[in-house]
């Protein structure tokens, strides 16, 4: 009995203790939802104090007879003197800026004003209906006069009525018949509507640029958007993208090449949010984003695929087509093509360094399908001190794939001109000719044009940032680190990833030795099992 | 018979190092992908932690084996090998005997002295190593980041096929012991059981250690035995385990005839015992006189083909004999008769007779026909 107790003290309980402190002991698998989450520079809303500061209905300058949308501009300016510097070196107003180009020498002047895209292809010579987007008034055609601050539109940002709204087609111009004084009078800091007007319908529709910007988040729940939920912080846009002096942090990678002047999840939730160490190092290779953005275009659909070269066709009457897909979506529009769109997606995932390449109007096709802004990275890829972030991390991004005109001969991605008010004018969304187009939008931005083209494929990438999930829907060690197909970097081959890498000539050979082993016991101890007699040593 | 081999420390050891080897093995295989068990993501926490525990074990290990000189086990010998290895393949099935014995300073056959000296040095440093590297070296974050963790989970995950490997040809070979689990038993109790042989073996080897041990505290060039007796003698006393005494006390204290005959039939020389068994008066009285007067009738004949046989060089185990005393009397005793020998030649017979009673005597001619 003594000896029982011994054997039990000394070997049983040691295991149980060590098993105990191994699998239960302070097992802290950090479900955040019961953990307030850390935060800096943030105060959260139920500890906001909102003060009115200012009644814009109290000047007199804002109660005058606005014949123009200009005049309101001159008023905001007669007491905001000096704001339109400010405004007028932003990106918002220029659409361009300069920037090295990933793996280019030089620097160009690229932007909304001159970069192709899978989309629209372009706004050249079809500025009136794009500018629709442009925080300014009159930019029909390259006469426009960007040193003319009348020409701000303060109100597509400013206004808080509500009411405030562009005309179609018409060079930035409100629309006729708007209350210009209550406009005015209501003014203040940007709300997610004023920023969402152009940021959720690029494209030509809601949410068809980005996949994470949606119409939608104006009033979205916390699955949609953990920030933005209405039932949550309901944060708005400049809450991250926190602006002094009008410079708005903030860019997208569809445009944008260096990496600078960037909002990240860190300003807030700093660079270790997680209280599982692990997690916190995964953060030096991947992107919050990566996990936190398990899907996108979740309330409505996002555009995954455009084909132009199924554009123009038209009815037995010579009218365009509409044709939507079971969920409500365009699927083939005359003057666009064939579309796919898809909701819920599930993004690709690419290493990328904050640095992108663009394809410029300029250059050749070396490749298909064309990268339109190629993101640079690779596991390898570790940046000179990698500790600062700057080496390459796995970003989950919305590819959108294209098919759309080049030049056959020179081998250019070619900018046809797209809108004009009248037939007759080259236009292709009114005269559905590619040649005329092609040719009208070529002179237009100065270059040659072969005369032949044909339809090309194309891809583009949106790194992902809005639509951040709550964190139990965000993704789990084996959504990645799985050898399923399903895996999320299944395509991602360029490192070895636990649990989803093995090495086959290993493993098999691992696996035959086992097998080799449990045979080879099974054999040896049958026999000494059936020539019991001799065996075991048991001699009497 | 039970013989002790595997002290605490060892069996705490060696069943720590289980919990956590099948822990790690277990979490490890669900990192690689092969099942879902507790879950990614506390498969690869519990593998951290119980590296960590092993990596503990591991220091009071390497202190305990070079405090108790316990790694002295593990050098490696290529001696029996052969012969160990041909035991398993051929003798084990044929009922041969071990080719090696446990010793105390020498546990291990010489297959598990090489193979144990292996994972020791080799397999587990480098399952370590590899293993936190794979751990920790995989982020920018640390001084010295693996380019990738390729190389260190290819070794790692070979290692780690090896000590499956070693596991299940370790626990099966504990089966080929004396009985099929006095292995196992034996580092659950310490205790292992034994064949006699062994376990004599066992002791010998365990009494040869320790008196190498006391040698080895005195260097002197004289003959220590008289000191080395005295010593035994009282360790003896104080375990209580007296056993070891003069063979003459032995003769002494027994009881034993103890006889001395040259080859003419005379005897030179006799103990107390003898005299006093055929009932003379003192040991002088015999000495010079011829055998015959100690038999009669067939009882002398049978003495005559003994003496003559032992005087050929053959030792002579009798059973039951009548011996004629001094008086005219009959006794019965057993005889043991060897050859003496001087010189490299036979100068006579000498031998030992033990006295049986009237009743015992009885039993064993009974026995006899």
């Amino acid at each position: 009995m003594k000896r029982i107790i011994y054997v039990i003290l000394v070997l049983i309980v040691p295991q149980l203790i060590v098993y105990t402190l191994i699998t239960r002991f302070d097992i802290n698998l950090g479900s955040d939802e019961s953990e307030e989450i850390e935060l800096v520079n943030y105060t959260k809303k139920a500890d906001k104090v909102i003060r009115k500061v200012v009644d814009h209905a109290k000047f007199e300058v804002l109660q005058q007879e606005f014949e123009r949308p200009q005049d309101v501009t001159l008023a905001c300016l007669s007491c905001h003197t000096e704001r339109h510097h400010e405004i007028m070196a932003n990106n918002h107003w220029t659409w361009d800026r300069s920037e090295k180009l990933a793996n280019r020498d030089s620097v160009v002047v690229v932007g909304k004003k001159n970069i192709i895209n899978n989309f629209c292809i372009g706004i050249g010579g079809s500025e009136k209906t794009c500018s629709r987007c442009h925080i300014g008034y009159g930019w029909e055609d390259k006469s426009f006069d960007f040193s003319k601050e009348e020409n701000i539109d303060c109100l597509v940002c400013h206004d808080q009525s509500g009411t405030y709204v562009k005309a179609k087609g018409a060079a930035g111009y409100p629309a006729v018949g708007l209350d210009l004084n209550l406009i005015s009078q209501s003014v203040g800091s940007p709300k997610r509507e004023n920023c969402g007007v152009c940021h959720y319908w690029g494209g030509g529709g809601n949410n068809v640029k980005h996949g994470d910007l949606d119409d939608a988040m104006n009033s979205c729940s916390r699955e949609v958007d953990v920030h933005m939920a209405i039932d949550g912080e309901d944060m708005s846009c400049v809450e991250c993208h926190k602006t002094e002096n009008h410079a708005i942090p903030g860019k997208v990678y569809a445009l944008s090449s260096e990496d600078k002047n960037r909002v990240t999840c860190v300003q807030c939730h700093t660079e270790a949010p997680h209280t599982d160490k692990l997690l916190n190092d995964h953060f030096q290779r991947i992107a919050c984003q990566t996990c936190h953005i398990p899907e996108y275009a979740k309330a409505n659909a996002t555009k995954m695929v455009w084909d132009w070269s199924t554009a123009g066709r038209l009815d037995e009457h010579g009218n365009t087509i509409h044709e939507s897909d079971a969920d409500g979506n365009h699927n083939y529009l005359s003057i666009k093509g064939t579309f796919v769109y898809d909701d819920h997606v599930v993004p690709e995932y690419y290493w990328f360094n904050g640095l992108a390449d663009h394809l410029l109007i300029t250059d050749s096709i070396t490749e298909t399908p064309v990268q339109m802004n190629t993101l640079e990275g690779s596991y390898n890829d570790k940046g000179a001190n990698c500790s600062t972030g700057s080496c390459s991390k796995i970003w989950p991004v919305k590819v959108h794939r294209g098919k759309q005109p080049y030049d056959v001969v020179s081998k250019k991605i070619v900018q046809p001109k797209l809108w004009s008010p009248n037939k007759g004018d080259s236009a292709y969304w009114t005269d559905f000719d590619w040649d005329n187009s092609i040719e009208a939008g070529m002179k237009y931005v100065g270059l040659p044009y072969s005369g032949k083209y044909d339809f090309v494929e194309t891809e583009m990438y949106w790194p992902l940032n809005h639509q951040v999930s709550p964190a139990d829907k965000s993704l789990q060690c084996t959504s990645c680190h799985s050898s399923s197909p399903d895996s999320r970097l299944a395509n991602l081959k360029d490192f070895y990833l636990p649990g989803r890498d093995r090495f086959k000539m290993i493993d098999y050979a691992g696996i035959f030795l086992v097998l080799f082993a449990l045979l080879g016991v099974i054999i040896h101890g049958g026999i000494r099992i059936v020539l019991r007699k001799n065996c075991l040593h048991d001699n009497k | 018979m039970k013989v002790y081999i595997y002290k605490i420390f060892e069996r705490f050891w060696h069943w720590t190092q289980v919990t956590l080897i099948v822990l790690l093995a277990v979490t490890g295989f669900e990192i690689h992908g092969y099942y879902e068990l507790f879950g990614y993501r506390e498969a690869v926490m519990f593998h951290d932690r119980t590296a960590w525990a092993f990596l503990v074990l591991i220091v009071f290990a390497i202190f305990w084996h070079f405090t108790t000189g316990e790694w002295k086990q593990y050098v490696p010998t290529m001696k029996l090998v052969k012969e160990q290895i041909s035991y398993y393949i051929t003798g084990i099935f044929t009922g041969a005997e071990h080719p090696t014995n446990k010793l105390v300073y020498n546990k291990f056959n010489p297959l598990q002295r090489i193979i144990y000296l292996g994972l020791k040095i080799l397999v587990i440093p480098v399952m370590v190593i590899s293993g936190f590297a794979y751990m920790y070296l995989n982020y920018p974050n640390v001084a010295v980041e693996l380019s990738g963790l390729g190389l260190v989970a290819a070794i790692h995950t070979m290692g780690a096929f090896f000590l499956i490997v070693f596991i299940i040809a370790h626990v099966y070979l504990t089966t080929t012991g004396h009985k099929p689990l006095s292995s196992i038993k034996a580092m659950i109790t310490g205790w292992e059981e034994m064949d006699e042989k062994e376990a004599r073996e066992m002791v010998i080897s365990e009494m040869e250690y320790s008196l190498k041990k006391t040698k080895e505290h005195f260097l002197s060039e004289k003959d220590s035995s008289a000191f080395l007796d005295k010593a035994l003698e009282e360790t003896e006393e104080k375990l209580g385990v007296k056993k070891v005494t003069k063979f003459r006390d032995v003769i002494a204290n027994s009881g034993a005839g103890y006889f001395k005959i040259d080859s003419t039939g005379h005897y030179i020389e006799v103990n107390k015992a003898w005299v006093g068994l055929y009932k003379y008066g003192s040991i002088e009285e015999i000495i010079g006189k011829h055998y015959s007067l100690s038999r009669s009738g067939n009882a002398l004949k049978q003495l005559d083909e003994t003496f003559n046989k032992v005087l050929s060089g053959e030792t002579v185990e009798h059973g039951l004999v009548i011996r004629k005393c001094k008086d005219g009397s009959v006794g019965y005793h057993t005889i043991t008769m060897t050859p003496w020998i001087e010189d490299e030649k036979i100068k006579g017979v000498q031998g030992f007779i033990l006295d049986v009673d009237s009743t015992n005597a009885a039993k064993m001619e009974w026995d006899n026909n």
